[in-house]
């Protein structure tokens, strides 16, 4: 302590402490970075907030250009930990002009034949915050001048070192699940932090600015207010989804194939495994809401369950895994339904392996569809048969996305007076239950063909059965009791794919679309044929009709070992598209398959599949030798 | 260039920057202040601030940046975002209003107990002092607990921010009593 403090009262004069604990984490007595310290003035500035970011930047940047190249190379470590842990108040700061002009101040105007340990850090740390936050931050527009002095440093001839994605992927928006509260807060931080900024710099535009978003942080402009329970909803949907897709993938999983480590089915499980307390505590956090506690937590059994079987087929115990109750993802959830359902899977049904494997197949899909549709602010109630308790007002008439079909308004059903509890409370709901139509104001999601919620009973012949336990209730069970005949069967993936045209008759055998049979669900397209070669292989969703899921491939046709493999890819704006994390960035030489991309394609209408456009861009390093490649993804061939 | 010689010829003249911050509840007066100190003689009707108002007012010498920042409870938590920086804080308070008193008390004290506030200089304006029933300048002290503040600089100036009296009088205090140097 005395070491530190060798400069005493007077070097420190007039520091505010944020300041005093910048120099503190760089002094020149320690040999190399101290982590503790650094990560209190982190702590510091997180704890400050207001000023404290933009004193914290400058102090550090100030020490960057000290003479002692130790003090430097202690403020860029302390740098690097103040922008991963203070998020975008600090990012904020560090893209500022006058940040990083000081930050770049003591480069020669050519650049030297061998960069020192300070210029390369700083080279190093500029590439890593364009790689990462300038990319994937929330708030990227408000970093663009890192990305203008990459350029800047670029074009003056610099190189910059090649980073490890994995060192600077903590920089990226974490994929966890987030509570509403949690995402609120978040917003309200960085708004904070970007007044704060506006009012510094002053200049008229900035001023403007600031005034507006002044209104919207005090709440008088709601109108791009985001609404975080729907958001939240949206999340843990997410998750929901993921869980489908490892129950998939472990339903067509054979026994004997072994799980790899780091393989898609271990990054689903993870993803869901660390789901797994946040919704425990999104439980508590909606304690108030019991109905939307119950949802949860009958999504978290599900989940459970389902990361169970993934532990038991990974140990090669696929009996184990297979007794596992199948009813997943807020389809049959809840215990007493489970109960039966599992009953219904091993007694009652005449043929059980291609059944189970339908209702398997079938269930997730409408628990999945119904969740979704809730979610974008859709009712899908047109169908509730009018011996429903339709009482009071029909749909609110802010949400004209209510009834894509003229259906006569009878078949609404009174609104719930609480738009919010519907949010999530309809997370899992596996049936039609009377929802209101819920108005979430933002969402422009175009209206989704409603039927799924109708057909979602039939597609379980034992829907009738389950629904007669745990919602006796329920208005749907005649409507079930007379479909079943024509859902039985519909265990295949074209079958979502007919649903659209179901909507408003009650005739579900009837509309079959054509397209289903004239291209196949499932087709594989060579995307590039280079030394690198891509393969995308398409299929329509089973269980979302709406959904293409294409996995690619990716394999290395030379001699040499290809890295730092990024692959990008671009849809037309109508769709949307997710991808999952990239499998790897490495392929060794002649390797097959060495690297895989999951994406999903959201929003593309049965038969529509093969007029989705796509481009693609891909770079990576082979031989040495960066190489970038791109170009359309040629029709995939699908309905 | 210009803006050297500028700065050159300020440091010997003597003019001084500073920045003010003016707060207070809502329905104090605060736009109204600002406005009759921007436009002297023209009468001023003002609503409710949703956001915040600056003008700069160049009075004996001193050009005076002054931020007035909008009073009602929805946008008080946004007042510390305007406290780094600021020479000067005029508090406003309707000395008409009893009832709001000790709601005035506390958020002054939260605003001058801020590390960033600690150097600010605080003027204190006891407005609508036409409206019958008004505390006198000594009442607002008193109400407002001034007398218990350790190491400030305070100063309560009554005015009529609708006639214009007394507020020059308040930008005069602040003037003369303005030490620290304005900061970049």
């Amino acid at each position: 302590m005395a070491a530190r403090d060798r400069f005493g009262a007077f070097a420190d004069l007039g520091l505010t402490p944020v300041q005093r604990a910048v120099r503190h984490a760089c002094d020149i007595s320690q040999y190399e970075p101290n982590l503790a310290l650094n990560l209190e003035v982190a702590d510091l500035i997180n704890s400050k907030k207001g000023n404290a970011p933009r004193e914290a930047a400058f102090e550090i940047v100030y020490l960057i250009n000290s003479r002692n190249q130790n003090v430097s190379l202690l403020a860029l470590a302390l740098l690097d930990i103040c922008v991963k842990n203070c998020g975008y108040p600090f990012h904020l700061q560090i893209s500022t002009k006058e940040f990083l002009n000081e930050l770049v101040r003591r480069f020669p105007e050519r650049p030297p034949m061998r960069p020192s340990r300070v210029q390369h850090r700083i080279l190093e740390s500029i590439e890593e915050w364009r790689q990462t936050i300038c990319q994937t931050s929330r708030y990227k527009e408000d970093l663009g001048h890192i990305r203008d002095m990459h350029r800047l440093l670029l074009y003056k001839g610099y190189m910059f070192p090649e980073i490890r994605a994995d060192d600077a992927a903590v920089l990226n928006p974490s994929d966890n699940l987030r509570s509403a509260e949690e995402m609120e807060e978040e917003e309200r931080e960085a708004q904070s932090a970007k007044l704060q900024e506006l009012i510094r710099r002053g200049t008229p535009a900035d001023l403007q600015e600031a005034n507006r978003l002044m209104k919207v942080m005090a709440g008088y402009d709601n109108r791009h207010k985001t609404d975080y329970r729907a958001k939240a909803a949206e999340e843990v949907a997410k998750v929901q989804q993921k869980a489908k897709i490892l129950e998939e993938m472990l339903e067509s999983h054979k026994p004997g194939d072994p799980i790899a480590e780091g393989d898609v089915f271990e990054e689903l499980a993870n993803a869901l495994i660390s789901a797994h307390p946040k919704i425990q505590k999104m439980c508590e956090e909606e304690s108030d809401d019991a109905e939307a506690v119950r949802k949860l937590l009958e999504i978290n059994d599900s989940i459970h369950r389902t990361i169970e079987r993934y532990r038991l087929v990974k140990k090669g115990d696929v009996d184990g895994a297979a007794r596992i109750p199948k009813g997943t993802l807020g389809t049959t959830t809840g215990v007493s339904k489970n109960a039966n359902n599992e009953l219904s899977l091993i007694d009652f049904d005449p043929e059980p392996s291609p059944s189970a494997g339908g209702s398997q197949q079938a269930m997730p899909a409408q628990g999945g569809n119904s969740l979704e549709n809730d979610l974008l602010g859709l009712s899908m109630d047109d169908q509730v048969p009018s011996g429903g308790i339709s009482l009071g007002p029909t749909i609110p008439p802010t949400n004209p996305l209510n009834q894509p079909s003229p259906a006569p308004p009878v078949q609404q059903v009174p609104v719930s007076s609480k738009p919010n509890y519907d949010i999530l409370s309809s997370l899992s709901s596996p049936q039609p239950t009377p929802q209101a139509p819920l108005s979430i104001p933002g969402f422009s999601q175009p209206p989704q063909p409603p039927p799924q919620q109708q057909q979602a009973p039939a597609a379980d012949p034992f829907a009738s059965l389950i629904s007669g336990s745990s919602r006796g209730s329920s208005p749907f069970s005649p409507t079930v009791g007379q479909t079943p005949p024509a859902m039985t069967r519909s265990g295949t993936p074209a079958r979502p794919a007919a649903q659209p045209k179901e909507e408003d008759e009650w005739d579900f055998t009837s509309s079959l679309p054509e397209s289903s049979s004239t291209l196949p669900s499932t087709n594989k397209v060579a995307v590039l044929d280079s030394s690198l070669r891509i393969e995308f292989v398409a299929r329509r969703h089973p269980s979302h009709p709406r959904l293409i899921h294409i996995v690619g491939s990716f394999s290395n046709r030379t001699n040499q070992p290809i890295q730092e493999l990024h692959f990008q890819v671009a849809v037309e704006k109508a769709y949307r598209l997710q991808l999952r994390p990239q499998s790897g960035r490495e392929i060794s030489a002649l390797q097959q398959n060495g690297v895989q991309q999951e994406m999903l394609v959201d929003g593309v209408e049965s038969g529509q599949g093969s007029s989705v456009k796509m481009r693609f861009r891909v770079s990576y390093v082979a031989g040495g030798q960066r190489k970038e490649e791109q170009g359309m993804v040629p029709p995939l061939g699908i309905s | 260039m210009g803006g050297q010689v500028s700065k050159i010829m300020g440091k010997i003249f003597g003019t001084k920057e500073m920045r003010i911050l003016m707060l207070g509840l809502d329905a104090a007066g605060k736009t109204t202040i600002l406005y009759k100190l921007k436009l002297t003689n023209q009468d001023v009707t003002t609503i409710p601030t949703v956001g915040f108002n600056v003008e700069s007012v160049t009075y004996k010498n001193v050009k005076f940046n002054v931020w007035d920042v909008g009073g009602q409870d929805k946008i008080r938590p946004l007042w510390r975002h305007y406290y780094s920086g600021t020479q000067g804080l005029i508090f406003v308070v309707d000395s008409s209003d009893t009832t709001r008193m000790e709601e005035a008390r506390s958020e002054l004290h939260k605003i001058i107990n801020d590390r960033e506030m600690k150097d600010a200089l605080l003027l204190v304006f006891a407005n609508k002092q036409d409206i019958n029933g008004h505390l006198s300048p000594e009442e607002v002290i008193n109400a407002l607990q001034l007398t218990q503040l350790k190491d400030k600089l305070w100063y309560v100036a009554p005015s009529v921010a609708t006639e214009g009296t007394g507020i020059f009088e308040g930008l005069a205090w602040l003037s003369n009593n303005v030490k620290t140097p304005p900061q970049k």
